[in-house]
């Protein structure tokens, strides 16, 4: 009796715990070196290769940002999209770079209210600045890219920009043995493809921080601002001006999209309506933060306003009425009746959100 | 036989051994709604009265929930210590708590907006409504403004299509008008229980009367410490709780 017990304890012991029998396990991210086309079953055993960590210090009353997994910043990475958004053989005729629009003496933006093209065609947007782009949600005026990789993919290609092929630009790069090795050095990628060229861009933008304005110094206790400017102050953070409802924190922006009163109905452009094909977003654009506003010259999504006094003249107006117009612009047709020295007064605090380390620096 | 009794304890622990714990998690989903006179909110349409008798819609309602606690005689349990909801976005109406405790819950009680403790510049940097809510910190006329959060935007139209008012609630110059709220449940937590759910509804429409008729205007009220103290007041019957 005690033997077949013992036998029996012994065979419920044997298969008691045991395991099914397990498909493949291996790494199944295809990003990974050691990816295992084969395997059923995720591990965590993912190798990545890994160059360099380009540490993004996070200024303060910054949100932290918000990198891709898939594209960790790196000094590699950092150095080779700085080269690529520099380099005019981004272009069907390399005769234009990223940085021909996006200029870094103003705000990384177009001095003019439309860029020209290539070939000589004008957009009907004015470049979007790409300072502080790191903490985007969504990019472009109309929102239509989410990441900053996303958003590199347009251009290029773009026929009233830079109108070139991604087939193209893909065998003029591998073509060049120098990007070749950068190439290799930041992805480990033996092939140059769009999408590293996307990955390299947008490593360098999340890099282009300015925090180290006249206004940071004053918030620091490190500077003082004129009398004037600090009345600026006290109008944008009032609702007498109201700027910082959509223009707040740190950032100078609510990385959200609204219909700031421009235009009255029918719209000539629906902005992010056009994306969403939802009526009640027309006419709505992508908040722009404020920092270095003083050289991003012209204003408004289609470059309307030459000058900051016009911007201010457009929101001490009141603005226009339309079904889409926010809420927040609640003195349409009344105004803010700013006075001359409040106007004033106003502009001198935006130029405190200049930050001439990062226009002037290298 | 004691050899026996040996081997049979050891044979029902072989078997035992392998086998899950399978205690019961009570989940707890908590809804948010927004009602006027009772109705549930339609927004965009000039539609309801207020007791000034102006007409108005809504557009935007954004407000922040805090220290909601379930109360038994056990003590209380902070569910969730703050809470932002955005009427237009779904995912905001509602959370769950996946291990609510066993108790009899006699009462739940939350804070509209953020009490001084926590209303603090900066403080949910990382949070969604960070950039959204944000309560500017600086001088309004050579006055401190509080900095923070504010706990609610209630934005619409009043009269008619043209003229937009902004409710913007919070801690004006420092003062605290977050206010608790307290409303009796009966909510029995046992060994029994898998799915529970509650609703905190806010009837929109107070927060312009009793005691206080409140008439909207294009004039932001956010450095108005009169009539913020005057729509805290008219909160005390804004909030209810139902069980579902």
């Amino acid at each position: 009796m005690k033997k077949i017990l013992l036998l029996f304890l012994a065979i419920s012991i044997l298969y008691s715990c045991k395991k099914e029998e397990s498909p493949i396990s291996g790494c199944m991210d295809v990003l990974a070196t050691n990816y295992n086309p084969d395997a059923v079953i995720a591990t965590y055993n993912c190798e990545y290769f890994l160059a360099t960590p380009y540490i993004i210090e996070t200024p303060f009353g910054f949100p932290d940002m918000i990198v891709p997994d898939n594209n960790p910043t790196t000094i590699e990475g950092v150095s080779l999209g700085d080269k690529l958004f520099h380099d005019k053989i981004l272009s069907g005729d390399e005769s234009q770079s990223c940085s021909s629009c996006h200029k870094k003496e103003f705000g990384f933006s177009d001095e003019n209210r439309f860029s020209e093209g290539i070939d000589g065609l004008l957009g009907d947007r004015s470049a979007s600045t790409i300072i502080n782009a790191g903490w985007n949600t969504r990019n472009f005026w109309d929102g239509r890219a989410i990441t900053l990789e996303d958003q590199a993919f347009g251009p290029v290609v773009n026929p009233i920009e830079m109108h070139d092929t991604w087939p193209n630009v893909e065998n003029k790069l591998n073509a060049n043995s120098e990007y070749k090795q950068l190439f290799k050095d930041a992805f480990n990628i033996d092939y140059i493809d769009s999408t590293h060229v996307s990955m390299a861009i947008a490593q360098f933008e999340r890099t282009l921080i300015s925090a180290n304005s006249k206004f940071d110094k004053y918030l620091r206790g490190e500077t003082q601002l004129t009398a004037s400017e600090l009345a600026g102050y006290a109008i944008f953070n009032s609702e007498k001006g109201d700027c910082f409802h959509c223009h707040g924190t740190q950032m100078f922006m609510d990385n959200l999209f609204h219909n700031n009163g421009l235009d009255p109905e029918p719209f000539t452009d629906l902005g992010l309506g056009k994306i969403t094909n939802n009526a009640s977003d027309n006419a709505k654009f992508k908040t722009p933060t404020l920092r270095n506003i003083e050289f991003s010259a012209p204003y408004m999504h289609d470059g309307r306003f030459s000058t900051l006094e016009d911007v201010v003249e457009h929101y001490n107006s009141g603005g226009e009425y339309s079904l889409t117009v926010d809420p927040l612009m609640k003195k349409l047709g009344v105004g803010l009746q700013l006075t001359n020295q409040e106007k004033q007064d106003l502009v001198a605090f935006l130029k405190t959100l200049t930050d001439s380390d990062f226009i002037d620096g290298n | 036989m004691k050899n026996t009794l040996l081997l049979i304890t050891a044979f029902a622990l072989t078997f035992s051994s392998c086998k899950k714990d399978k205690s019961i998690e009570t989940n707890l989903e908590v809804n948010f709604s927004q009602t006027v006179n009772g109705e549930s909110l339609e927004q965009n349409t000039l539609q309801y009265t207020n007791a000034d008798g102006q007409d108005y819609s809504v557009k935007k309602l954004w407000y922040i929930i805090s220290d909601i606690t379930l109360h038994s005689d056990e003590g209380e349990n902070v569910i969730k210590d703050y809470h932002f909801i955005d009427i237009d976005n779904p995912s905001t109406l509602s959370f769950t708590i996946n291990d609510l405790e066993d108790a009899n819950y006699t009462s739940i009680s939350y804070t509209m907006g953020l009490d001084s403790i926590k209303n603090i510049s900066n403080v949910y940097v990382n949070e969604d409504f960070h950039t959204t809510m944000f309560w500017p910190e600086e001088m309004e006329n050579g006055m401190f403004m509080g900095g923070g959060y504010h706990y609610m935007k209630l934005e619409g139209n009043y009269t008619n299509d043209t003229l937009a008012f902004n409710t913007h609630t919070g801690g004006t110059m420092g003062m605290d008008y977050s206010f608790n709220h307290t409303d009796v449940i009966s909510l029995i937590i046992d060994a029994l229980t898998i799915n529970t759910a509650l609703t905190i509804n806010m009837e929109v429409n107070n927060w312009y009367q009793n005691p206080n008729s409140i008439t909207l205007s294009t004039d932001g009220i956010m450095g108005n410490k009169m009539i913020q103290m005057q729509i805290k007041q008219n909160g005390a019957d804004v909030f209810s709780t139902t069980i579902n």
